[in-house]
């Protein structure tokens, strides 16, 4: 006989071998907080979400524009706000629709995809936030070659002395400072949703290795 | 209105209760986890049950809400350490079915199935429980013939576990 038949014969008649919960008890139950990862997934997102919309305010645009005198450039950035806006809301909203979807009714696969959905939306977010901060100092950059006149001892540097080393340098700089902030984030990530979320992928490969 | 909802819930649970406990012991390892889990699978069948419309038993229904719990959302990590037994397996048996042997027997074989993954000890409850590969495979979402084939894995490798 197979052994698992063995412990089935066991398991059905193991009815009344645990403590029993009374109904005082479960009624207390019910208003207890829970403590399950889409209840914290919710909680770091939200704050994610503020955190950023937050630095987007701070960022006053429109003061450096009329220190600079670059008046010219001060249309495109009103485009490129509105646009922010619309993708930050874009983002809220998609976020909402996921986290509504996830329901523990359905399938486990489903749930899990669920959920993994869900976080994907806010790091999407984040890493758009990355980007345009990235574009975002591209452009600062160049406005203040332009127009800055502080610039111009760089300026003449490029254009009568060693030109080419000054650019590499230059770059290397901004290239060193966007790895080391990307990397940054990308740590603290994985710190994060690496501690929550460490089972559910673990369990989500299982499934799919089941399924293959 | 809501009154109502939460005394017809919480009498099936009252009555029900031993399909969570169940999934308790085998998803964690002390009694303090035990209660934890229970605790939070309560909380989630409570949010689901508004969309528990009785087209099946209660019991069938909390099944996949208590097992997406423990897999899912319970965020403690509940991997059983294989040494530890856990004190409710005491009680496991009524005592006068069983002679010792087939005790010692199903004793080991309890602790075998606690060094499975989450997703093999999910198929074992089900298995267990005499649910069919159909209600197997929607309740994890894969196809029937892979829970199929990963049930008769499961039953190997549970037989290597016993006899090494």
């Amino acid at each position: 006989m197979d052994e698992l038949d063995l412990l089935k014969k066991a398991w059905k008649k193991d009815t009344h071998s645990f403590e029993q919960v009374t109904e005082t008890e479960i009624y207390k139950m019910l208003h207890k907080k829970s403590s399950s990862i889409v209840k914290w997934i919710l909680i770091i997102s939200v704050l994610e979400f503020a955190v950023w919309a937050g630095v987007n305010l701070l960022f006053n645009t429109d003061d450096a524009i009329q220190k600079l005198h670059a008046e010219n450039f001060s249309i495109y950035l009103k485009i490129l706000t509105y646009i922010n806006y619309a993708v930050v809301i874009w983002f809220i909203y998609s976020f909402y629709r996921n986290y509504a979807k996830i329901s523990t009714i359905t399938s486990t696969k489903q749930l899990m995809q669920d959920i993994l959905k869900t976080r994907k939306t806010v790091q999407y977010y984040v890493w758009y936030n990355l980007s345009m901060i990235f574009v975002s100092t591209i452009l600062g950059f160049i406005m203040a070659f332009v127009y800055n006149p502080k610039m111009d001892a760089l300026k003449y540097k490029i254009s009568h002395e060693n030109g080419y080393e000054t650019i590499t340098i230059t770059v290397c700089i901004i290239l060193a400072i966007t790895v080391l902030f990307v990397g940054l984030f990308w740590l603290i990530y994985r710190l994060l949703y690496g501690i929550l979320l460490r089972k559910l992928h673990a369990n989500y490969k299982e499934l799919k290795k089941i399924d293959l | 209105m809501s009154d109502q909802l939460e005394q017809s819930f919480v009498k099936q649970l009252k009555e029900n209760q031993n399909i969570i406990h169940k999934i308790c012991r085998l998803y964690t390892n002390g009694e303090d986890a035990h209660n934890d889990l229970f605790q939070e699978i309560t909380i989630q069948l409570w949010r689901a049950f508004p969309k528990f419309r009785g087209e099946s038993k209660f019991s069938t229904w909390a099944y996949r809400v208590a097992l997406n719990t423990a897999i899912t959302l319970y965020r403690r990590n509940t991997r059983t350490i294989a040494t530890v037994t856990y004190e409710g397996q005491k009680h496991f048996l009524s005592q006068e079915d069983y002679n010792h042997e087939e005790e010692e027997q199903i004793k080991l074989m309890y602790q075998a199935v606690q060094q499975l993954n989450d997703i093999e000890k999910a198929l074992v409850f089900l298995y267990l429980e005499d649910k069919d590969y159909t209600e197997i495979s929607e309740t994890l979402g894969i196809s029937e013939v892979n829970a199929r084939v990963k049930m008769n894995r499961i039953k190997g490798k549970l037989k290597k576990i016993l006899n090494p």
